[in-house]
């Protein structure tokens, strides 16, 4: 492999910003993300007013965490497959650069698209919601900002991973759909799992779980994402159930979260790099 | 490997050397300690050669799809790539851009190798796939700009490149809107970016109407007069047959011909076709005809007769015919063409090989 041509990356990352920026269904999601940061601080707020961010983020968490993985997925799931198919690639690989820049351009690209919607959708109402109702906690949702982000990027990178491997951009569909909900419902499955193992409601509320239990967090991007936003406004206790409140264990501290969140940016693309590079298009 | 003795000039000592055409070999006279070189004559293979291809081999689950393929262009030449659907033709030429991993064999564009050296090898290449598609969001100006940027090659060429495909009505929609057309017409613009010594076009004329088809071959021949080495494959055989210096025939992954279009007629032994314009012939085929040696086919349409024959029997027919008071109004030799090589080399008995 010969030296990394950052113009190139460069070039890549905005042709495809360019190119997907204008995807209907991403100008959609962001003006949705924009309107429920509007509606879930003016829920959060009393007599008519808008609420205060804390309380607003926490409520968004459950919804960003299923919309900002959808914008990824979108962006992602065919950007290999689906160019190798339709063809385009023929042409791109065909010029002088290699296939890892190819792959650093097209996160890049697609990943500042993910930067620009949150930025748009929750900065925006960030700031509305900063100037309604005042804001005490703006490092609390900067911090938000930035783990929504982080969030946003690591299913890309899996996405454009499901991409990489998956021939075909009908298969691709399927891979993107299976990631999408593993993060949604691996916490369900755990939480039957505990349930079926004889932990009850009374053990539950007074705290008593097993560690495994937790393991979860590290195997879900999406629950991750969650525990990493409440440790950022130094929430420390997490809700299971109506009236069973539960206190997050100390290993899932803000340091283990975040290299937790990094290794799923991290591997997703590394194997997604060996899968295109092996790949005949 | 050339042997060659060289005789010292100092001590007149002769040492035997060996090297390759074009190569410089650097001599230390044994006897007097003398240092000299000599140049064995003749090109470089990579300087005479844009395109070397050597034993390519390429397997799809165990299926050779490409099967120990081997050929060379020549610098400055056009070279069609001819051969059925599935022949091999696309994985062969994707083979050469790097664009898929091939079993065995080694390919070198411009002395460069495809795989040590694919940078290079590319940026040297202009390539039309056989399949295109660029991105739906982006205008023709924003795509062509986009891959001079990938070639390093001067943005100011866009619009001239648009114009001269045609497109300059449709330089602000989005490409997302083309037709197959004019994908294919944007794809011929994109192959011209940085000036390439070398296109690769895989089907350049297809999805365009006649007139394109006719400017498309034009533009071909003025990049071969400007010194680029073509090779191209395409179905229609009189295109080949009118713009090639030589021609390759792949069927099954195999290489079944590689040579000028007169040579491979001459080694497949086709015969030119006679047209003898004959009044009130009225389709029927003189009995005269089938006395006549030589001849390997006979048919009759209107006031036309078609005799298949070597050249030196033409003579032959037409006195004969002439003889027996048939009234010859005009005679044609038809060449024999490619189609009819390529016909004898891919169908035996009415099927393909």
């Amino acid at each position: 492999m010969g030296p990394i041509n950052l113009k190139s990356i460069y070039y890549v990352s905005k042709k495809e910003f360019l190119d997907n920026i204008r995807n209907k269904w991403i100008i959609v999601l962001t003006t949705l993300l924009f309107l429920l940061v509007i509606l879930f601080s003016y829920l959060a707020g009393t007599g008519g007013r808008l609420g205060d961010t804390q309380i607003t983020v926490i409520r968004l968490i459950s919804i960003s965490s299923i919309l900002i993985p959808l914008i990824a997925i979108i962006l992602g799931f065919s950007t290999i497959s689906g160019e190798a198919e339709s063809g385009s690639f023929s042409v791109v690989l065909s010029y002088p650069v290699t296939r890892l820049e190819v792959l650093l351009g097209k996160f890049l690209g697609l990943g500042s698209v993910i930067v620009v919607s949150v930025l748009i959708g929750f900065g925006l109402g960030g700031i509305i919601i900063t100037a309604a109702a005042g804001g005490e906690s703006w490092l609390g949702f900067l911090i938000f900002i930035g783990l929504t982000i982080l969030l946003g990027l690591i299913y890309l990178s899996l996405s454009i991973c499901i991409s990489a491997f998956f021939k075909r951009r009908i298969t691709s569909i399927g891979g993107g759909l299976i990631i999408f909900f593993w993060g949604m419902i691996l916490g369900s499955i755990f939480l039957g799992i505990l349930y079926g193992s004889g932990y009850n409601i009374e053990a539950l509320s007074k705290g008593n779980i097993p560690s495994w239990y937790w393991c979860e967090t590290f195997l879900s991007p999406t629950d991750l994402n969650q525990v990493a936003v409440l440790r950022g406004f130094g929430v420390n206790e997490i809700n299971m159930g109506p009236q069973i409140s539960v206190t997050l264990p100390d290993f899932l501290n803000a340091g283990a979260v975040l290299f937790v969140h990094l290794m799923w940016l991290i591997i997703p693309m590394i194997l997604a790099y060996f899968f295109f590079k092996r790949r005949d298009i | 490997m050339i042997p060659k003795t060289v005789k010292c000039p100092k001590c007149k000592h002769e040492v035997t050397i060996e090297g390759n055409p074009g190569e410089k070999i650097m001599i230390t006279c044994p006897s007097c300690n003398a240092k000299g070189a000599f140049t064995f004559p003749g090109e470089k293979p990579t300087d005479s050669f844009s395109i070397q291809v050597n034993s390519l081999t390429k397997t799809f689950n165990g299926l050779k799809a490409v099967d120990n393929v081997s050929f060379n262009v020549r610098r400055g030449k056009i070279f069609g790539f001819l051969g059925p659907n599935g022949a091999g033709k696309t994985t062969t030429i994707k083979a050469m851009l790097g664009l898929i991993h091939f079993n065995s064999g080694s390919i070198q564009i411009n002395g460069f190798d495809i795989i040590k050296n694919s940078k290079a090898v590319k940026s040297s290449i202009g390539y039309l796939p056989e399949r295109i598609a660029f991105y739906d969001n982006l205008t023709p100006v924003q795509t062509l700009n986009f891959f001079c940027e990938l070639k390093g090659a001067d943005k100011s060429v866009v619009k001239p490149l648009i114009k001269e495909v045609g497109l300059e009505d449709a330089i602000d929609k989005k490409v997302g809107n083309f037709s197959k057309g004019m994908l294919q017409l944007l794809g011929i613009a994109q192959t011209m970016i940085g000036n390439p010594s070398v296109y690769i076009l895989d089907e350049p004329t297809s999805g365009l109407d006649a007139r394109w088809v006719k400017i498309v071959r034009d533009k071909i021949k003025t990049l071969n007069e400007q010194g680029a080495t073509i090779m191209f494959s395409s179905h229609i055989l009189s295109e080949v047959q009118s713009l090639c210096d030589k021609v390759a025939i792949i069927d099954k992954g195999r290489l079944v011909a590689e040579d000028t279009v007169p040579n491979l007629n001459r080694i497949l032994n086709i015969k030119p076709r006679l047209e003898i314009y004959i009044s009130n012939l009225n389709g029927k085929i003189p009995e005269i005809i089938s006395k006549i040696e030589g001849i390997d086919a006979v048919d009759a349409k209107g006031d036309v007769l078609f005799v298949t024959c070597d050249y030196s029997v033409r003579i032959k027919v037409a006195t004969a015919l002439e003889q027996a008071g048939f009234q010859i109004k005009d005679i044609k030799t038809v060449d024999p063409s490619l189609e009819e090589a390529f016909m004898k080399l891919l169908f035996k008995d009415g099927g393909v090989n």
